[in-house]
């Protein structure tokens, strides 16, 4: 495209990998679910690809390649802060705001609850396949697991999600406190 | 596998996922026509993977702002916008297309050799030279795929009147709708299960889907769902 032609080829480069940039915070997101951490995550994850970008080929072929970097990228975040932070026992929690929200917005919170309830690998595996659509393939190279891992963690994590997300039509007091009580 | 044996959720969640063989869908094709507890054990499954999926669509922002590669943020931003622009100015062309030019376009876009073609024909209207029309175009495109060994995945989306294409006794085409499925396996006719029940409703008839053809919930999330996952739009 004559656009990134005029623009250089690393301007090339990085225009192409900010495209990545709101898909790669939504997956940052769901795992962590602290907007200032997935916006770092996903700057180191650019940054480290904007330096490697020239090991890969096909730059179409980059984004299973992006979340391979930003699973290593919030590995080490976690390893780095073990001292303080055990990753099986980094329960995230909502921010959740207690104004009057649409009936979306509180399914929205009430997911990304559920979410948050999940184990760590079950809440990246589920992420993965559900939002950006990967196949299991790519997701068990993104997280160097083996695919019956992936597959059965896809399968705990929904079974999971079904069970905390009930049915959403009847939504008593009852229910909702159960789902508030978390942490 | 006899109609005793339960499939696995794992494997369950690997037809939503379209991860199986074509062999394994056609095994879950076969069974799920007149299986209640297995179309609605396979809908709960799309259930979860919409809510999640709605659930980060739009992720809150941090508060300082996005960070941006060293290009500088509005410079960066301005790029990004450019390029949102030009993809939403393609998408726009291509939706505005006739049929026929929309089918050679997106034949034309060639996606790495892994990663299969995406392409989702919406049937809206019943009219029988114009399903004619869709069925050849769907046609063609898996001819084209075939012929240039390009993975892909197509799903034919019928609401509204364009539900009387997959409905047993009233669509014109359904034998070839079946010699296609059978010859294509990445191929699949999709239902809208509101359609249906309307259809039910107004004119207290029993909608009997063709064989093999899947139903979602509904026809334009569908849309929207497969849109968002990069799938391109023909208008059928």
């Amino acid at each position: 495209m004559d656009f990134f032609n005029f623009l250089g080829p690393t301007r090339e480069a990085k225009a192409r990998l900010e495209q990545h940039r709101l898909r790669l915070y939504r997956i940052a997101y769901a795992w962590t679910h602290n907007a200032a951490l997935a916006d770092d995550l996903v700057q180191e994850t650019l940054a480290k690809a904007l330096q490697k970008s020239g090991q890969l080929r096909d730059p179409n072929a980059g984004e299973a390649w992006l979340y391979s970097i930003l699973a290593n990228c919030y590995r080490d975040h976690f390893r780095r802060s073990r001292v303080t932070e055990e990753i099986d026992e980094n329960t995230i929690t909502h921010e959740s705001t207690p104004e009057k929200e649409s009936s979306e917005q509180q399914v929205v919170l009430k997911v990304r609850e559920a979410i948050a309830r999940l184990s760590e690998g079950q809440r990246q595996v589920v992420t993965l396949v559900d939002i950006q659509g990967l196949s299991y393939m790519e997701v068990a190279q993104i997280l160097n697991v083996p695919i019956g891992t992936v597959m059965s963690r896809l399968c705990r994590a929904r079974h999971a999600l079904k069970d905390l997300l009930g049915d959403f039509a009847p939504r008593t007091a009852a229910e909702e406190s159960k789902i508030r009580r978390i942490k | 596998m006899n109609e005793q044996q339960k499939f696995s959720d794992e494997f369950l969640n690997a037809f939503v996922d379209d991860q199986l063989t074509p062999e394994e869908k056609a095994q879950v094709y076969a069974r799920l026509s007149g299986n209640e507890a297995l179309n609605r054990q396979i809908c709960e499954l799309r259930k979860v993977r919409d809510l999640v999926q709605l659930a980060y669509k739009e992720p809150p922002m941090p508060t300082r702002g996005m960070a941006t590669l060293s290009v500088g943020r509005k410079i960066g931003l301005g790029v990004a916008a450019g390029v949102m622009l030009i993809i939403g100015g393609i998408t726009g062309w291509f939706l505005h297309q006739p049929s026929a030019n929309q089918v050679a376009s997106v034949a034309q876009q060639a996606p790495g050799e892994d990663t299969p073609a995406k392409v989702l024909f919406h049937v809206s209207d019943g009219n029988t030279e114009h399903l004619k029309s869709v069925l050849d175009d769907v046609e063609d495109l898996m001819k084209h795929y075939r012929r240039s060994h390009q993975k892909s995945r197509v799903e034919v989306i019928t609401n509204g009147e364009g539900l009387g294409l997959v409905l047993a006794g009233i669509s014109p085409y359904a034998e070839r709708i079946q010699k296609m499925q059978k010859e294509y396996h990445d191929l699949t006719f999709v239902a809208c299960q509101n359609t249906i029940e309307r259809y039910q409703q107004e004119l207290g008839l029993t909608a009997k889907l063709l064989p093999g053809v899947v139903i979602i919930d509904s026809g334009v999330a569908q849309i929207m769902r497969r849109q968002h996952q990069g799938w391109a739009y023909i208008q059928g």
